[in-house]
């Protein structure tokens, strides 16, 4: 990859959404920079919220991507897939891969993102759950649900409910075990919520409050030749379907920036031109939180068209910008007049 | 002097034609100066595989190149007059495919250890069950005259006009640390002594060398000699034990007065038992004997 | 479903890299599919050179590999790394996850997948330990994987794995446990790769073998089949493993292998054995075919039958001896001194390499002459399925024999005959007597130089030859492809032809009018053959590997027609892309003028 000698190294950890637009807006700003992204994925970068599509019967990875491979090439955007980060060294400007390879940067912007979060109390059922976070999961949960299939939906999300729309749309049958995330990372009052679970009711997934049911009890292998999963309430309810998924939210991927020289609180900290607290080092996406000074807190903005903005942002401020994020979208979740649910996340095709 | 006996042509060539050596002259006549002292190893050779009753054609005389190489021509046999220097390995390629044939290799100092020198240890390590004559008369005759490996030091040529400035190989020394299981002496001036070693060579069951000392009359007047060699060969002493290697070693070492006779002698399994042994080993069958008739066992009874 | 698979397994001496990739090959035949597979070796005897084992696994025999493999598997990045690039898009790429050393920036092959490649990195090393206890089994480790990555019966894999460790059984425990660990690995492993592998078709017919061997050992089998009596050789690469192969075979069927102090004294007992009526062959590369140049000369004028077996290495002098080339051309068809014709037939792939191993001696008996069989390297160690004939397709006695002399008639071992070829005795056959030389001779064989002697005698040694043009039940050319007129006609040699041939039948599927030639005896000149093709060539492409274009030198020695000479010394088999691409350009099918289309 020809780049001339004394050319920065921009470093991207994380090929998501936002890491992909910064590594686009750093190749484009800066042409004779050297720009590497890092990711654990063993795919090129794809839409997650494309991932539903697997129940459409889309099930080839081609489809999902959303460059070719000849865009890296043109764009001279080396990708290091299936590479695990396990420290970083703000002071020394170094990144040590877990195979004991080191890496230099002049710059490095953490976009690993958040993984699914689980709730303690579930841990125990985790080899018995089905994740849809990445690609390989949503094929393999695809894979073990039937025609007419039954999903079994913990806790909820955006991102699950968004699943649960096409589970519908593609007739099959959804029961949504609801609980404090169902419309994470909407923050939804006590007021809103009836409304909201009714109008799911009314979409065709059937809701159970966990909270009403006492709360799971056990998540079991089903009976031979019956379910595949069994799901026991505390007041004896019992569910059967073919996976069980839980959806609860994300929490940042951070632990490898521990010792970094950076903030950390539970995302990285960052200013509003996303700038850690180390010099040279950026953070962008669901990982970061970022300071409002109108609300005098450090927060997350999720979705999308967030943390696409997120990315090209602190692309910008590390090829010599300084403007602050201004949220690219509003977080309102709201009832159409058709009676649907309506949320800005669910917007991006 | 004693008394003379009168010897008539008549008799002689009755007595020559009786005896059968005849057959195994060919027609056509060398082409070597007269007085050269090959005429009489041709002679010689002929007269052992008569005595040694080798059918005609289970005989296969191979040489390299120079005067003595001609010597196929000369009898009546098989005969390969191959490459300077390669008449070893030649005949090792015909013995290898048909050990029942009588194989005999001729050549000159410089066909076998000039040029062909690298070829000889191996012939004799293997103990490749042929004959290997060796016509040593320290010269390029050939070609008219050039130094030889075996040229004495100070010798002047063509090739050496002020003087040979190189040592002469001792090729007897060499064959014996080379493991030749026959190794013999005889000197072209001495026609009778040759016959019985050329015999005796020849009915050795492994590899058998005989040095030939012989004078070229043409190119060398000064130190190989009739007179000179008369002068300088000797017999090599009664209790010379050829079985004592280092014996016959310290012997070859004396080339100023060249002994002749017998230098060692030992029975070892040939190139061809040991080739029969590893088709044992691996399981396989000997193939027919070829259709020439075994001359060794009727030439050892 | 059409099953083209290549795979390359890259790393270093110790890694086992070649006994994976022999084992690899092996189970693939077994199971019915066609291969043909290319090793590289390092030029070391010990240490860490590089070791790639190459297999195309196909329904149908291919002529060549691939340019770009479809698994790549390293056991040694620092090796692996420089060839990354040439697995396909959508290939798996098989790697060491881990390491145990620090590692500089891009020294894993993380750095190095292409964006279009799929990334399986495993945690061989610990597998292997984990499994057997050593990390001596990481290349069995990948075996378990790859049958388990794509679905391939593991008993095919372990049969093969059992045959090379069939007298070592704590090895062979061992590679069944890593062979396991690899298996069960992938059975986690989601796969993203489209390498898929149909079923393979057998198509043995009844009584006929199937065997998966290379060029070298082709050979062998040919010599072996064709009744070889005698062989003495002198060890040189690339053409070593014939004389090992005959040195244990050779015995077991009664025949004689001697090794020779050198080249010069192996061609010479070649014949010796020869004129003893032996059937007698030597086998040798470049270096020692120069030695031999001498009394190759002797052969032809003493009309002697003997066989050369030559594989040809980078050269001159030392060369390149792990390096495959063909620049040996013009020594074997005309290298030594004087008028000296001679028979040299050159196979294009392994199972021409039979063929000629075992024609080779009925030539050399029925026209008295040397032969010899040209290969090179990449063809010695080239891996092909070969189906073998429940009867060996060889005469075992070409020989004339002069039948009984009439007491009074001198025997004339050289005698003027109608077609050249002369009555031949050998010893130990009564009247036959007769003494060949080198130098040159009358009918009787005694020397003699006049000017009609030697005229008349050239010409029998030249003329005699003619005949081996006809020789019964061998390929001596052979036009593939389109038939009629044709825009472009490659005319190849040897093992290059392998790729001519793909590449034609690529040109082919892109419209392109094409057709090759392969010309499988190289002297005498199948003259008459091949101007008939280049007749219907509008463009004549000949690819070749030396400098120069040897073989295109001959063949306009023979033929008077302009060629396009395709000369290139990689060291490594021709790119079917480069011949391809020439083709493409011949007919007016460049890059710009299919980017313009």
């Amino acid at each position: 990859m020809a780049t001339a000698k004394n050319a920065r190294h921009h470093v991207v950890i994380g090929s998501g959404v936002s890491g992909s637009q910064a590594a686009d807006t750093l190749r484009e700003r800066e042409p004779d920079a050297r720009v590497t992204i890092l990711t654990l994925s063993s795919l090129l970068f794809y839409n997650r919220y494309d991932l539903p599509k697997v129940f459409r019967g889309h099930r080839d990875w081609r489809e999902f991507l959303a460059y070719p491979a000849e865009y890296y090439k043109d764009h001279r955007i080396e990708v290091r897939r299936c590479s695990r980060v396990a420290g970083v060294d703000g002071p020394r400007r170094t990144i040590t891969l877990e195979h004991k390879e080191e890496i230099r940067f002049d710059t490095l912007l953490v976009a690993s993102g958040g993984r699914g979060y689980l709730p303690e109390e579930l841990a125990e059922f985790r080899p018995l759950m089905h994740p849809f976070a990445s690609y390989t999961e949503a094929v393999t949960a695809a894979s073990l649900v039937p025609d007419r299939g039954h999903v079994i939906m913990l806790g909820g999300d955006m991102i699950g409910l968004d699943l649960a729309r096409t589970l519908i749309d593609t007739r099959h049958r959804v029961t949504l075990v609801a609980g404090a995330q169902t419309f994470w990372p909407h923050e939804v009052s006590d007021e809103e919520r009836p409304g909201l679970i009714a109008a799911l009711e009314k979409m065709g997934v059937e809701v159970i409050e966990s909270h009403d049911a006492g709360g799971i009890a056990t998540i079991e292998q089903g009976a031979k030749g019956l379910s595949a999963r069994r799901v026991l309430f505390k007041d004896g309810t019992e569910l059967h379907g073919d996976v069980v998924m839980p959806f609860f939210g994300l929490s940042p991927s951070v632990e490898f920036m521990l010792g970094s020289g950076t903030d950390i609180e539970r995302g990285l900290l960052v200013n509003p031109a996303l700038r850690t607290t180390c010099e040279g080092i950026y953070a962008a996406g669901d990982v970061c939180q970022i300071w409002s000074d109108a609300e005098k807190r450090y927060r997350f903005f999720y979705g999308w068209k967030n943390v696409r903005a997120m990315g090209d942002l602190a692309a910008r401020n590390i090829t010599g910008g300084d403007e602050p994020w201004v949220p690219a979208q509003d977080e309102k979740l709201h009832i159409g007049s058709d009676g649907k649910i309506q949320s800005p996340f669910w917007e991006y095709h | 002097m004693g008394d003379i006996k009168p010897v008539y042509l008549e008799e002689k060539l009755k007595e020559i034609e009786e005896s059968g050596r005849l057959d195994y002259r060919s027609k056509t006549l060398p082409t070597w100066c007269p007085g050269c002292g090959y005429f009489s190893i041709v002679e010689a050779v002929a007269a052992s595989l008569c005595e040694l009753n080798v059918p005609n054609e289970n005989a296969v005389v191979v040489s390299g190149i120079g005067c003595s190489s001609r010597f196929p021509f000369f009898v009546n046999t098989y005969g390969m007059h191959t490459l300077h220097g390669r008449a070893l390995p030649v005949a090792t390629g015909v013995k290898t495919a048909n050990d029942a044939l009588t194989v005999v290799v001729v050549g000159g100092d410089g066909d076998g250890f000039a040029i062909g020198g690298g070829h000889v240890p191996h012939a004799a390590r293997r103990n490749v069950d042929i004959t290997y004559l060796l016509f040593d008369n320290g010269i390029y005759g050939l070609t008219k005259g050039q130094t030889s490996p075996t040229s004495a030091i100070g010798f002047r040529t063509p090739t050496s006009p002020y003087e040979n400035p190189d040592r002469p190989l001792n090729p007897l020394l060499m064959v014996l640390s080379y493991g030749a299981s026959w190794v013999g002496q005889a000197y072209a001036g001495r026609p009778d002594h040759l016959h019985k070693m050329i015999t005796q060579a020849m009915a050795h069951r492994g590899f058998s060398y005989l040095h030939i000392l012989s004078p070229c009359v043409t190119f060398d007047k000064t130190h190989r000699t009739y007179s000179n060699l008369g002068m300088q060969v000797r017999d090599l002493p009664a209790d010379h034990e050829p079985t004592d290697r280092a014996a016959a070693m310290r012997e070859a070492m004396d080339d100023a007065l060249p002994a002749l006779g017998l230098y060692f002698r030992e029975e070892r399994p040939t190139l061809g038992d040991a080739l029969d042994g590893l088709v044992e080993k691996a399981g396989g069958e000997l193939p027919g004997k070829p259709a020439a008739k075994p001359a060794r066992k009727a030439a050892r009874r | 479903m059409a099953t083209d698979i290549q795979i390359s397994i890259i790393g270093s001496a110790g890694d086992g890299t070649i006994a994976a990739g022999d084992i690899l090959r092996n189970a693939f035949a077994g199971m019915g599919y066609k291969v043909i597979s290319f090793d590289v070796y390092p030029p070391e005897i010990r240490g860490f050179g590089k070791c790639i084992a190459r297999m195309r696994i196909t329904t149908e025999q291919a002529y060549s590999l691939k340019h770009k493999s479809d698994v790549m598997v390293s056991l040694d990045d620092s090796h692996a790394i420089p060839h990354a690039g040439e697995l396909r898009d959508c290939g798996a790429m098989i790697y060491e996850q881990g390491s145990i050393v620090r590692l500089p920036e891009g020294g894993h092959m993380s750095a190095h997948v292409g964006p279009g490649q799929l990334p399986y990195p495993l945690p061989i090393r610990e597998l292997s330990e984990k499994s057997t206890g050593a990390n001596r089994s990481r290349n069995i480790v990948v075996l378990g994987f790859i049958a388990g990555l794509f679905n391939l019966p593991a008993e095919g894999f372990r049969k093969a794995i059992g045959k090379k460790f069939r007298s070592k059984a704590a090895a062979a425990e061992a590679s069944e446990a890593a062979f396991k660990a690899g298996l069960d690995y992938a059975a986690k492993t989601f796969k993203l790769d489209d390498v898929v592998f149909g079923p393979p078709v057998s198509s043995v017919v009844a009584g006929s073998t199937v065997e998966m061997i290379n060029g070298n050992a082709a050979i062998v089998r040919g010599a072996l089949d064709a009744g070889i009596d005698t062989f003495f050789g002198y060890p040189i690469t690339p053409a070593t493993s014939i004389m090992e192969r005959l040195a244990s075979e050779m015995p077991k069927r009664g025949g004689r292998l001697l090794q020779t102090e050198d080249e010069i004294s192996a061609i010479s007992a070649v014949v010796g054995a020869g004129f003893t009526g032996a059937r007698a062959a030597t086998s040798t590369s470049g270096p020692g075919l120069s030695l031999m140049a001498e009394m190759l000369g002797m052969g032809v004028i003493g009309e002697v039958p003997s066989v050369v077996f030559v594989s040809q290495r980078g050269g001159p002098s030392t060369g390149m001896p792990t390096k495959t080339e063909q620049s040996d051309l013009h020594m074997a068809v005309y290298g030594g001194h004087g008028d000296a014709p001679r028979i040299v037939i050159a196979p294009t792939n392994v199972d021409g390499c039979y063929r000629c191993g075992g024609k080779a001696f009925e030539m050399a008996e029925a026209y008295q002459t040397p032969v010899i069989v040209l290969i090179d390297l990449y063809l010695s160690n080239r891996y092909e399925t070969v189906v073998f004939p429940a009867r060996p397709p060889f005469e075992a006695d070409m020989n004339r024999k002069p039948g009984k002399q009439a007491a009074a008639a001198p025997y004339k071992r050289y005698a003027l005959t109608a077609d050249h070829v002369s009555p031949r005795s050998v010893p130990g056959e009564k009247g036959g007597m007769h003494v060949v030389t080198g130098l040159e001779h009358n009918e009787l064989g005694r020397p003699n130089d006049s000017a009609e002697l030697h005229t008349a005698m050239s010409r029998k040694r030249h003329e005699k030859l003619k005949a081996a043009l006809r020789h019964p039940d061998f390929t001596h050319f052979k036009r593939f492809g389109d038939e009629g007129p044709v825009d472009v006609g490659l005319v190849a040699w040897g093992s290059t032809f392998g790729e001519c041939l793909e590449a034609m039948l690529k040109a082919r599927g892109e419209g392109i009018r094409c057709a090759a030639m392969k010309v499988v005896m190289l002297s005498p000149f199948p003259t008459h053959g091949v101007s008939a093709f280049l007749a219907d060539c509008k463009e004549v492409l000949v690819p070749e590997l030396n400098y120069e274009g040897q073989f295109a030198n001959l063949l306009q020695a023979n033929v008077a027609r302009q060629v396009t000479r395709l000369a290139r010394v990689p060291g490594e088999p021709m790119k079917v892309e480069e011949i391809l691409e020439e083709i493409r350009r011949l007919a007016g099918r460049g890059k710009s003028a299919q980017k313009a289309a």
